[in-house]
């Protein structure tokens, strides 16, 4: 069943270890541990997934249609049968863009009040 | 490798379903992690990741099990809401039964459980006898009851045992207490040695308590939080305050804490004084001086806190020494001494009067209460089988869809425990209300706390939580037995269900009607008693009666003015508005206090040893025609009968068949008064106990006028509209005379039935719940046989069978069932009056009114929850029936 797209504003503020899982499944489909290493990676190592706190929201993003498990591993080469893929649905993907406006409002407002400079 | 075996036991923490989706996916993420680890970071990186996977253990391992947990409560809510008759039987069942059994055990703590409020109670000892209630006055023998003040100090300044030792007096008496000059209030004020409030660690709320470093004479009080509260608005500047009580005019130095009742258990003081104002505060006593060949004065109870290390055996042979030493002084006869001897008790508890009283029916109670429980549990254990059963289907298909036994089981223990924790907070409403109404009922005078404390909570809680896994654990049993492909075969029919079930549940049914009998044959029995207990015979009319006690001793009057002025106060009564007739006596009616000894009876020979005993009574002209109690020979005592003339008495039937059986007594002589008149027996002090022989002297005549006096007052109307006119007449003599006691005489044989009542009332009320509960056990077993055998009906219909005809078919199933209920609760009901043998009045606990009474109520309110049943397989539709075949 589609989610209701007035469901997105529900979903917000999302959590921020969720954020970084949409921002890794932006480009492509992933697996578990390629999450985290993207995760690692972008943020130079400062945010780092453990496997508890990535599959449990992995399973609330599941639930809530956000991200969907692929049948097929996307890469044909992988030998790993255990591996399971997850890719960005297109209300994951909206998701997303109503997070990173609503962060980026606030960051805007930041800025009229003068709470931090216009150019970081 | 060690740190993987680790990780994966670690997974265990996680829920099931969610270990089982996603375990193998977080163990090879995890050894990635550790490889890349060991590779590039070393072992900081290392110890980074298990940090991690302590932080997962700790906050997303309880967010998973909470969230499977909220998805089984949602599922069983609404399985709940779709049979919501079943749900609020389930729950109703569960809320009286756990209702009655917490405020029934509540009052049990109070009552029976609970330490004192005060620094550990565990080390404190009680040196008299914690029961006690009163003064004894005289010489007593073997253990000691209550000690005097001498006594204690010996005790005191004496004994090494104790690291302190504290007296009070047993039994504090409402008083006028007047502050600032407003008018005098009546409030129980306690007396006791400076050492009562350190002895028990008890320090004050604010101010200081009373201190054995105090000045003997300064007027010191203390007063309690309630009355703090009540009287002075917990305003901090009540220290220093003046209150006036009786003679003497006191100071306010403290507040106690709100939780310190006092010592005793059922008793609530609102003022301290010191033991030493005690002249003041009673006066024309002198309470706190021996002399060798006085009566002693046994009034006080003493606590010790024993020293570390110091056990109770030891402590008693110590105290006993100092004790039997100041005995042989007092008596000058060491021999003497050795017939009285202290026995020490644990104290944790504190003393307590009614403690004896209640033990008995609380526990008959908590038995009762108990049974209700029992049935409720039955009741809906048989509700959730037989929906478990009705759901054999549903289950089968989820169990076909691949969801797990283990799943199931634990949805039906969670919609289980749902049911009973709605039926905990139910309950916990019911037993708030129950208990409110349960002190209301035990007596105004008896004070206890008024909310559940902790403990109780965490009985309900366990109460609870036993209802919930046992009654949950019979469904869940019968889901382990569930096929998947068993339950999808029988769709065809409308109920699918087992006759396995069907003779549990009617096995239940025969174990509710027989667990029902005897609570209704106890309630029958109870009730009765108190219906005997009021039409009782008293020996005279009760109604438009009251009684006063005025203590002419403590208002200041020696003996020789007392005479006088009795004769003044019951000329002053008797004029008082509303009075049709007054006389006096000493004890007065119900009041508890009586006067009996050992006399000469004029041509009686005693039997064996001691002489002949009797109650006697003083009493002023006319009573007997006051009261209404018939003279069977001679006459009564009147206005002639004065100090000078000839002594007479008057003497009951009961003394007049034990001592003059078949002689005329009047003209004999008991002791030194000639018996001029026999009156018919009657009841002044208890409605149970057997009639005592009695015989009344004149109070102008007595060797020693008495001290105080209660009038008897007839009166035209409604007596409590007359009270105060009378205690008007009364102060308008003296305005210092103290009025001790007063109530009118229906009051005051209340209070003596009050715990019957209470019994009567509350069996009655678990009776007819055991009842209910058990009629719904009966519809429901009842109710699915006739579902069951819808087609086998609509065969019989078929056949040719009249309405009637099947009416009278399921009718005798029901009865059969009764019968064999009634059989085995005969047997309940045998073994379980005699626990309330002891209690019933005038009648016996094989009573065939009561027994006949519950028979027919359980067998009609059966036959009524099976008529529903009965009533609508008559009417199945032979041709709608057959259809399911």
């Amino acid at each position: 069943m589609p989610p209701d797209p007035a469901d997105t504003n529900s979903f917000l503020p999302l959590p921020t270890a969720v954020f970084h899982i949409l921002v890794a499944l932006a480009d492509r489909d992933r697996h578990g541990y390629s999450i985290m290493q993207d995760v690692a990676t972008r943020t130079d190592g400062k945010v780092r997934l453990s496997p508890g706190t990535l599959y449990s929201s992995i399973r609330r993003m599941l639930e809530g249609g956000l991200v969907e498990e692929l049948r097929e591993s996307p890469d044909p080469e992988s030998q790993d049968e255990r591996r399971r893929y997850y890719r960005l649905t297109r209300f994951g993907r909206r998701v997303a863009a109503a997070e990173a406006k609503r962060l980026s409002d606030l960051l805007s407002q930041a800025r009229e009040t003068g709470l931090i400079p216009k150019k970081l | 490798m060690l740190p993987m075996r680790i990780y994966r036991t670690l997974l265990r923490c996680y829920p099931a379903p969610f270990r089982h989706e996603y375990g193998a996916e977080m163990a090879g993420a995890f050894a990635e992690q550790m490889w890349e680890a060991r590779h590039r970071g070393g072992w900081r990186a290392e110890t980074s990741i298990w940090l991690h996977t302590l932080f997962d253990l700790f906050m997303i391992a309880p967010k998973e099990h909470y969230s499977v947990i909220q998805q089984d409560l949602r599922y069983a809510f609404r399985a709940l809401g779709a049979q919501p008759g079943f749900a609020v039987v389930a729950v109703l069942s569960l809320a009286l039964g756990i209702g009655a059994n917490t405020a029934i055990f509540s009052l049990l703590d109070s009552v029976l459980l609970s330490a004192l409020p005060v620094r550990d109670p565990q080390s404190l000892v009680i040196l008299t006898n914690p029961a006690s209630n009163g003064i004894t006055i005289g010489s007593t023998r073997g253990e000691r009851e209550e000690l005097t003040y001498s006594e204690f100090r010996q005790l005191r300044d004496l004994s090494t045992v104790f690291s302190g030792l504290m007296a009070c007096q047993i039994e504090p008496e409402p008083i006028p207490v007047g502050v600032d000059g407003a008018d005098a209030e009546e409030i129980p004020v306690q007396m006791v040695s400076p050492e009562y409030f350190s002895t028990l660690g008890v320090p004050a709320l604010l101010g200081r308590t009373l201190s054995a470093d105090d000045d003997p004479a300064a007027p010191n009080a203390v007063i309690s939080y309630a009355y703090w509260q009540r009287r002075f608005g917990t305003r901090a500047d009540v220290l220093g305050t003046r209150i006036t009580i009786r003679q003497g005019v006191f100071s306010i130095i403290g507040v106690a804490p709100v939780s310190f009742f006092g010592e005793t258990v059922g008793q609530r003081p609102d003022i301290w004084v010191p033991l030493t104002f005690q002249p003041v505060v009673m006066p024309g006593r002198e309470w706190l001086h021996e002399k060798p060949g006085d009566d002693k004065v046994m009034w006080l109870h003493v606590f010790g806190r024993l020293k570390p290390g110091v056990r109770i055996e030891t402590a008693q042979a110590a105290a006993n020494v100092t004790f039997q030493q100041g005995l042989a002084v007092f008596y000058g006869s060491a021999e003497r001494a050795k017939n009285q001897w202290l026995k020490l008790r644990p104290a944790a508890k504190g003393a307590s009067q009614i403690r004896g009283q209640f033990a008995e029916p609380l526990a008959t109670l908590l038995v009762a209460s108990g049974l209700v429980l029992l049935i409720a549990c039955a009741n809906l254990g048989n509700l959730l089988l037989a929906r478990t059963t009705a759901r054999t289907r549903e289950m089968s298909v989820r169990l076909a869809l691949g969801a797990g036994r283990g799943r199931l089981v634990r949805q039906l223990l969670t919609e289980t425990m749902l049911v009973a924790f709605l039926g905990g907070i139910a309950g916990l409403g019911a037993a708030w209300i129950l208990r409110a109404g349960l002190l209301g009922l035990v007596s105004h005078s008896i004070h206890l706390p008024v909310a559940p404390d902790i403990q109780v909570l965490a009985f309900v809680f366990a109460l609870t939580l036993v209802a919930g896994l046992m009654l949950g654990l019979l469904p869940a049993l019968r889901t382990m037995s569930v096929n998947a492909s068993a339950g999808l075969k029988e769709q065809g029919r409308g109920l699918t269900g087992s006759a396995a079930w069907l003779r549990t549940g009617k096995f239940v049914v025969v174990g509710q009607v027989a667990l029902s009998l005897p609570l209704l044959v106890g309630a029958g029995l109870l009730v009765r008693t108190f219906q005997n207990l009021r039409q009782a015979d008293l020996g005279y009319v009760k109604e438009r009666l009251f009684l006063v006690r005025v203590d002419v001793q403590m208002g200041g009057y020696e003996e020789q003015r007392r005479l006088p002025v009795f004769q003044r106060l019951l000329e002053r009564v008797r004029a008082a508005p509303g009075v049709r007739g007054a006389s006096y006596s000493k004890s007065g009616l119900f009041l508890g206090s009586r006067s009996s000894g050992h006399v000469e009876v004029e041509g009686y020979t005693r039997k064996g040893e001691g002489g002949v005993w009797s109650v006697w009574e003083h009493i002023g002209p006319d009573y007997f025609s006051t009261l209404g109690i018939p003279l069977l020979l001679g006459r009564q005592i009147t206005e002639r009968d004065h100090p000078s003339s000839n002594r007479v008495c008057v003497i009951t039937e009961a003394f007049g068949k034990q001592f003059f059986a078949g002689r005329n007594p009047l003209g004999m002589h008991v002791g030194r008064y000639e018996i001029v008149g026999v009156a018919r027996d009657s009841r002044n002090r208890s409605l149970r106990d057997e009639i005592e022989p009695r015989f009344y002297v004149p109070a102008a005549q007595a060797i020693n006028v008495p001290r105080f006096i209660t009038f008897a007052v007839r009166t035209v109307a409604e007596p409590s509209s007359v009270l105060a006119g009378v205690r008007r007449a009364i102060l308008s003599e003296d305005p210092s005379l103290p009025i001790t006691a007063a109530g009118t005489l229906t009051e005051l044989v209340n209070k003596q039935m009050e715990h019957d009542q209470l019994l009567a009332r509350l069996s009655t009320a678990f009776g007819v719940v055991g009842l209910l509960l058990a009629a719904i056990g009966l519809y429901g077993v009842l109710s699915y046989g006739v579902a069951r055998r819808t087609n086998e009906i609509g065969i019989r219909k078929a056949l040719g069978a009249q309405h009637s005809a099947v009416i009278v078919m399921v009718l005798r199933e029901t009865g059969l069932l009764l019968l064999v209920g009634l059989v085995a609760g005969t047997f309940l009901s045998a073994a379980g009056t005699q626990l309330i043998a002891s209690r019933l009045y005038g009648l016996a606990p094989t009573d065939p009114v009561a027994i006949g009474v519950a028979v027919a109520m359980l067998a009609g309110v059966a036959l009524l929850a099976a008529w529903v049943p009965a009533y609508r397989a008559s009417r199945v539709d032979a041709l709608v029936a057959l259809r399911y075949e």
